[in-house]
């Protein structure tokens, strides 16, 4: 492990300024992608910033805006979290998709995405939640939608010196039926080949998909036929998502597979979630 | 040159002080500082689970987690689960239902086991395998390993 | 039928208790004193010349205690068959990651800093990664030594080609078989490069003693194997190198021979007084150390109408990778067996070891069998539909039974296949169609005999303590197979003393005896054969002094547990500690001091093959088995889910069924993994996947459960009549979910691994030519 100095940060300001003297200094929140990508030399990591303890951070609440899930908050509280599990499950199945039982323990629905794989489970189900991003900077706080956070591949909307503090999930919630398919490997702790959200309430549907696009991408062409052009068929609904995604060719699926397994994986999102629609 | 942290804590129920390189993987103080060699180190990545301890009781990774970290927090390691000279459950199944060949994954998986049993004293298949797909075992052993944590089940 | 007190019982593992607290000492837990950490510099490119190695920058390093690079080394190569490799590359860099340099530092960070500052300057060369391209004349020649090289005769290397080893079988006349079958199928079959990937990485440590003394500690699956090729290696007598073995996170083939242990000795040299360690990562592992050789097969079998095979021809090449040392055995070995499991009079293999730019080809549990035996049972299936059987029952008419000849003319003197084979078919209800639309089922066969030298040997020491209790040395590896367990229990038997009153240990070749290697699933047998006679000797030696003691003939005297006693009157005894501790007369004369027994091995039922028709006996046994699956297939995704799986394997006698048994587990998930996920995905020779994300094994979650059996037909040569079975169990699964696919879906899979994306396309393009 190349060496590099650490901080243990009690409240955001100090945060703040270890970020702002620094611009070698990496966030440690859950620390499972910051140290493989140290230990890797992805991030050279002159000082860690570890902001995993800082109360405000470690807020997990439900109220009128909705959801908010701070910075310091692992996947499996999230999962566990009684409102999440009640009104937006779909989040649940994603953060549960993640890695092992032991990497959630530690890793963040924050760190998730700020790391800004295309692949990140999380997303395409914030995607389709329509989730807030609240970021803390030298500006002062400002919020960004997640389509906006996503910019590319391992890139995201963070300028140097902010940091992400919380992600709010808003209210009204779409409630009705949410489900994450996901195709890998070996459907056992593996990377999304790909990811697909789709979320459904009252006649609207919103999707979603991971791996597929150098971002997570909301599956547009999809959501029009259905949401205003009245395209009931599953199948040929599906087959738009073709528009909507680019996907690559890498170790873990062609770009062709891809393709299909997108048009495959968005018909059965809907076809599971069709009982909302009557 | 990186000065050194001083991190309190308990291991395994008693009481320590040390000094730690602030880049110091939890995974290698705990096998060359506290010389509880029974962590073992697979990947240095989180994808094995062969370094698997329980912190503040919850199963981590260790090589994910800087020695740092370990301030005001209580870290069980295998050496940790024998009581006064008497195997733990987890482990007596272990031998019982012969859940290891070659042993190096054995107390990883154990960790993940007793911390599973901890919070599900009657877990499913499906709750077996949520919990410990995190721990890989080369010789394959996972039948038996699912059979050991049945025996333990309440 | 002879009864047992401490075999075929499910006696636990003698080192369980160390195995479930932590306290088992791998070679990296053991405190060894002042250390040195070794880090090696490795080659960037796949092919080519060094022209400069610059290590300066390296020495000049605060911390480093010394730099070796190849040139600095010492010049004899090592290898186990074909005696082609340095442990460091000299002139010339044949494969991505060959180590070049190495230092020793006073800690890891450091060591690895120093290798960053060694600057290497190559002529790069043209490389070939693909052994079809490489055994072809125009192809850029790897070793051009090859001609000089040293080789264990009965091996076949082509001077002036990349060609390291071709094996040829040639039985009976196979243009007249195939004139005398009804259909005649020819198809290629592919298999990639798989890892062992065992959880404990390659490590190795030495120490250079001031008294020239060289020790080292290693993860190696064969400690004398060791010694004997470094010794060679650095022209020192064997009595100046000890070589120490612990518990082994797992071998599998791939700690076979010898290979870190000559990265750190150099350093170790320089450095006298320190134990200079190098731990491999995974991403090192899985780059720098053995994988499986990648297959190409072309297959062509003739059968009559009524079933019987008539003829085969057979051709492999294989991707031997940039050194063959001890891959041309694997490919010798797929030769001699190339009828697998059935009996089939004309024959003709043609097996090719080829030099290529990949990485360094070897053992691998199973030895060539799981590659060349995909091929073979795939076309069992193939034969089977097109000829309208059931594939069992083509099976079971073309087997290998007793008196039936191997390819090399062996004859097979116990044979249970057709058990084997219906056993693993009744466990998944074979003949019982499912409802399902998108389910099979598919079986295959397996054979596999170890592939050693004829003159492989082992010995043990049997030493009945003072008190009564008995100390065991053998020096075969303990790697998880549960040998320390079971050669406890033969000497165990052998002696009529109890297990519990064993004690064993790891292997140190200053301390324990001969052992050629834990290799090829013989250890049960080979050990076990020089355990009991050991065993045996001791009890002589008690029988000798019981009958001083009690006054009766020898014949007469027997041993039980603690007593040595007078079988005519049990009254009439005298405990063992008596005669153990150094026993005298009442006078105070001592008569034979402590008992140890001793015994050896050879096998005597081995031969060499002729080099022409490969024909001879090369199998110390021959172990059978099958396994059988169900499974059902998404065809819209190509996932499979496996929903029925069952390997039963003939154990001759099963010494512990308990750990027969998870053997057989443990073996079926591996070949689960290598048949669904498992590939070592190389670009230009280098790996593009060297870690656990996209070096996907088999996690509990997706391991189905299995039905494991362990048959005992009594091996004739065996002790107790017991055989190996540690890596058959893998063989078969692959195949065998193969052919459940095409009964699933009429699809035809003929390579590894069967990934979803792989299935899908095999899915579509059926659908489009029909």
């Amino acid at each position: 492990m190349p060496a590099f100095t650490y901080q243990k940060c009690s409240d955001l300001s100090q945060a703040m300024k270890w970020l702002a003297e620094d611009k070698d200094t990496f966030l440690l929140a859950g620390g499972t992608d910051l140290l493989v990508g140290i230990r890797g030399g992805k991030f050279k990591a002159r000082q860690v910033a570890d902001i995993k303890d800082i109360e405000e951070l470690k807020i997990l609440k439900e109220d009128q805006k909705g959801i908010t899930i701070g910075a310091g908050v692992t996947l499996n509280e999230i999962a566990q979290f009684e409102p999440v599990q009640k009104n937006v499950p779909i989040l649940a199945e994603g953060c549960n998709s993640i890695g092992t039982y032991s990497v959630r323990n530690r890793a963040t629905l924050v760190g998730n995405i700020c790391n800004a794989s295309p692949a990140a489970d999380t997303a395409a189900p914030l995607y389709c939640l329509g989730a807030i991003v609240k970021i803390a900077g030298p500006g002062g706080e400002r919020q960004v939608g997640i389509e906006d956070f996503f910019t590319g591949p391992g890139q995201s909307a963070l300028k140097a010196g902010e940091l992400v503090t919380a992600i709010l999930i808003p209210k009204p919630y779409p409630q009705g039926k949410g489900v994450y398919k996901k195709a890998s490997r070996t459907r056992s702790v593996d990377l999304a080949t790909v990811g697909v959200a789709v979320q459904r309430w009252g006649q609207e549907v919103r999707i979603a998909l991971g791996a597929v696009a150098p971002t997570p991408v909301r599956a547009s062409s999809v959501e029009k036929a259905i949401n205003e052009e009245n395209v009931t068929d599953a199948a040929q609904a599906a087959s738009l998502v073709e528009k909507d995604i680019s996907p690559i060719s890498d170790l873990r699926g062609s770009r062709e597979y891809r393709y299909h397994i997108s048009k495959v994986l968005v018909r059965r999102g809907l076809e599971e979630t069709e009982e909302v629609c009557s | 040159m990186t000065e050194k942290l001083t991190i309190s804590f308990t291991v395994n129920g008693m009481e320590e002080k040390r000094e730690v390189p602030p880049h110091q993987t939890l995974l290698k103080f705990i096998r060359e500082e506290l010389k509880l060699t029974g962590t073992k180190e697979g990947c240095e990545v989180g994808e094995c689970g062969a370094c698997m301890v329980l912190l503040d009781n919850i199963p981590v990774n260790s090589c994910l987690v800087l020695a740092a970290e370990l301030d005001g927090k209580e870290l069980v390691t295998i050496e940790g689960l024998a009581k006064n000279g008497e195997l733990d459950r987890v482990q007596k199944a272990f031998i019982d239902h012969a859940a290891f060949q070659c042993g190096y994954c054995t107390p990883g998986m154990i960790i993940s086991a007793r911390a599973l049993l901890e919070r599900n004293p009657n877990p499913t298949d499906e709750d077996i395998s949520a919990a410990l797909s995190g721990n890989l075992c080369r010789c394959g052993a996972y039948q038996e390993i699912r059979q050991a944590i049945k025996a333990c089940s309440k | 039928m002879p009864t047992f007190t401490n075999i075929g019982k499910a006696f636990p593992r003698i080192e369980a208790e160390e195995k479930v607290t932590g306290s088992a000492e791998y070679i990296e837990d053991r405190c060894m004193g002042p250390m040195l950490y070794a880090k090696i510099k490795k080659s960037a490119i796949p092919h080519g010349r060094i022209k400069r190695i610059d290590t300066s920058r390296a020495e000049a390093l605060p911390g480093v205690r010394a730099v070796v690079t190849g040139k600095d080394c010492a010049k004899n190569r090592v290898g186990l068959y074909l005696v082609d490799r340095t442990f460091f590359a000299v002139d010339k860099v044949r494969f991505f990651g060959e180590p070049l340099a190495a230092v020793a530092a006073t800690s890891v960070e450091i060591a690895q800093k120093a290798v960053d500052l060694i600057e290497v300057e190559y002529e790069e060369l043209p490389a070939v990664f693909n052994p079809l391209e490489a055994m072809k004349p125009e192809a850029p020649l790897i070793h051009e030594d090859l001609g000089d090289y040293e080789v264990v005769p009965i091996f076949y290397p082509v001077a002036g080609t990349n060609i390291s080893n071709h094996s040829k079988i040639r039985k009976g006349d196979v243009d007249k078989g195939f004139a005398e079958a009804d259909v005649i199928i020819e198809r290629d079959y592919y298999i990639p490069q798989m890892q062992h990937v065992t959880i404990e990485t390659h490590k190795a440590a030495a120490l250079w003693g001031f008294d020239g003394k060289l020790t080292v500690w290693s993860t190696a699956q064969s400690p004398f194997t060791v010694r004997q090729l470094l010794g060679k290696c650095l022209d020192m007598p064997l009595h100046k190198i000890r070589v120490v073995s612990s518990y082994i996170g797992g071998g599998f083939g791939g700690k076979a021979g010898a290979t870190m242990e000559g990265l750190v000795i150099p350093l170790a040299q320089r450095c006298p007084g320190y134990i200079v360690r190098i731990v491999f990562t995974r991403e090192e592992d899985l780059q720098c150390t053995f994988t499986r050789q990648a297959m190409y097969a072309h297959l062509k079998t003739g059968v009559r109408k009524d079933g019987r095979i008539t003829a085969l021809e057979y051709k492999m090449i294989w991707d031997g990778g940039a050194y063959t040392e001890y891959g041309v055995n694997i490919t010798r070995a797929a030769a001699y067996s190339s009828a697998a499991a059935y009996d089939i009079p004309n024959l003709k293999t043609d097996s090719y070891c080829v030099y290529t730019n990949n990485p360094v080809g070897g053992p691998v549990r199973g030895f060539g069998m799981c590659e060349m035996q995909w091929g073979i049972e795939r076309q069992m299936d193939e034969i089977a539909r097109k000829l309208d059987m059931d594939p069992l029952e083509l099976r079971l008419l073309n087997g290998l039974k007793e008196g039936s000849t191997t390819a090399t003319g062996q004859r097979i003197e116990d044979s249970s296949f057709m058990n084997c084979l219906r056993t693993a078919a009744e466990a998944v209800e074979w003949g019982k169609r499912d409802t399902g639309k998108y389910r099979g089922k598919g079986l295959a066969g397996l054979v596999k005999a170890p592939a050693q030298p004829s003159n492989a040997s082992s010995s043990a020491i049997v030493r009945i303590n003072e008190d009564g209790t008995v100390h065991l040395s053998v020096s075969a590896t303990e790697m998880g197979q549960g040998m320390l367990t079971a050669m406890c229990q033969i000497a165990a038997e052998a002696l009529n003393i109890p297990a519990e009153k064993f004690s064993t240990r790891v292997p140190d070749t200053d301390y324990t005896p001969y052992e050629w290697q834990t290799v090829g699933s013989r250890t049960t047998y080979a050990c076990g054969h020089a355990v009991t006679a050991a065993a045996k000797d001791a009890l002589r030696q008690i029988k000798e002094l019981g009958t001083i003691a009690l006054g009766v003939p020898v014949e007469e005297v027997e041993l039980e547990d603690d007593t040595v006693f007078w079988t005519k009157d049990r009254e009439k005894q005298v405990p063992l500690a008596v005669l153990a501790n150094s026993y005298m007369k009442p006078t105070g004369e001592g008569i034979h001091g402590p008992i140890i027994g001793r015994g050896s091995f050879i096998p005597s039922n081995m031969t060499n093959l002729d080099p022409e028709t490969g024909q001879g006996n090369p199998g110390m046994f021959w172990t059978f088995g099958a396994s059988a699956v169900e499974l059902e297939v998404d065809p819209e995704t190509g996932e499979i889910t496996i929903l029925q799986l069952a390997t039963a394997l003939d154990a001759g006698k099963a010494i512990n069924p308990q750990q027969c048994k998870i053997q057989v587990h443990g073996g079926t998930v591996m070949g689960l993994g290598t048949a669904l996920y498992e590939e070592v995905q190389l670009k230009d020779g280098r790996i593009l996947n060297p870690n656990f994300t996209d070096y996907k094994i088999p996690t509990i979650e997706n391991t189905p459960y299995m039905k494991g059996f362990v048959l005992e037909t009594p091996d004739k040569g065996g002790p107790y009549g017991a055989r190996g079975i540690g890596e058959q169990p893998m063989i078969a699964v692959g195949p065998a979910i193969a052919n459940a696919l095409a009964d699933a879906l009429g699809i035809e899979m003929n390579t590894f691994p069967m990934t979803p994306e792989r299935v899908l396309k095999a899915i579509q393009e059926k659908e489009k030519n029909s």
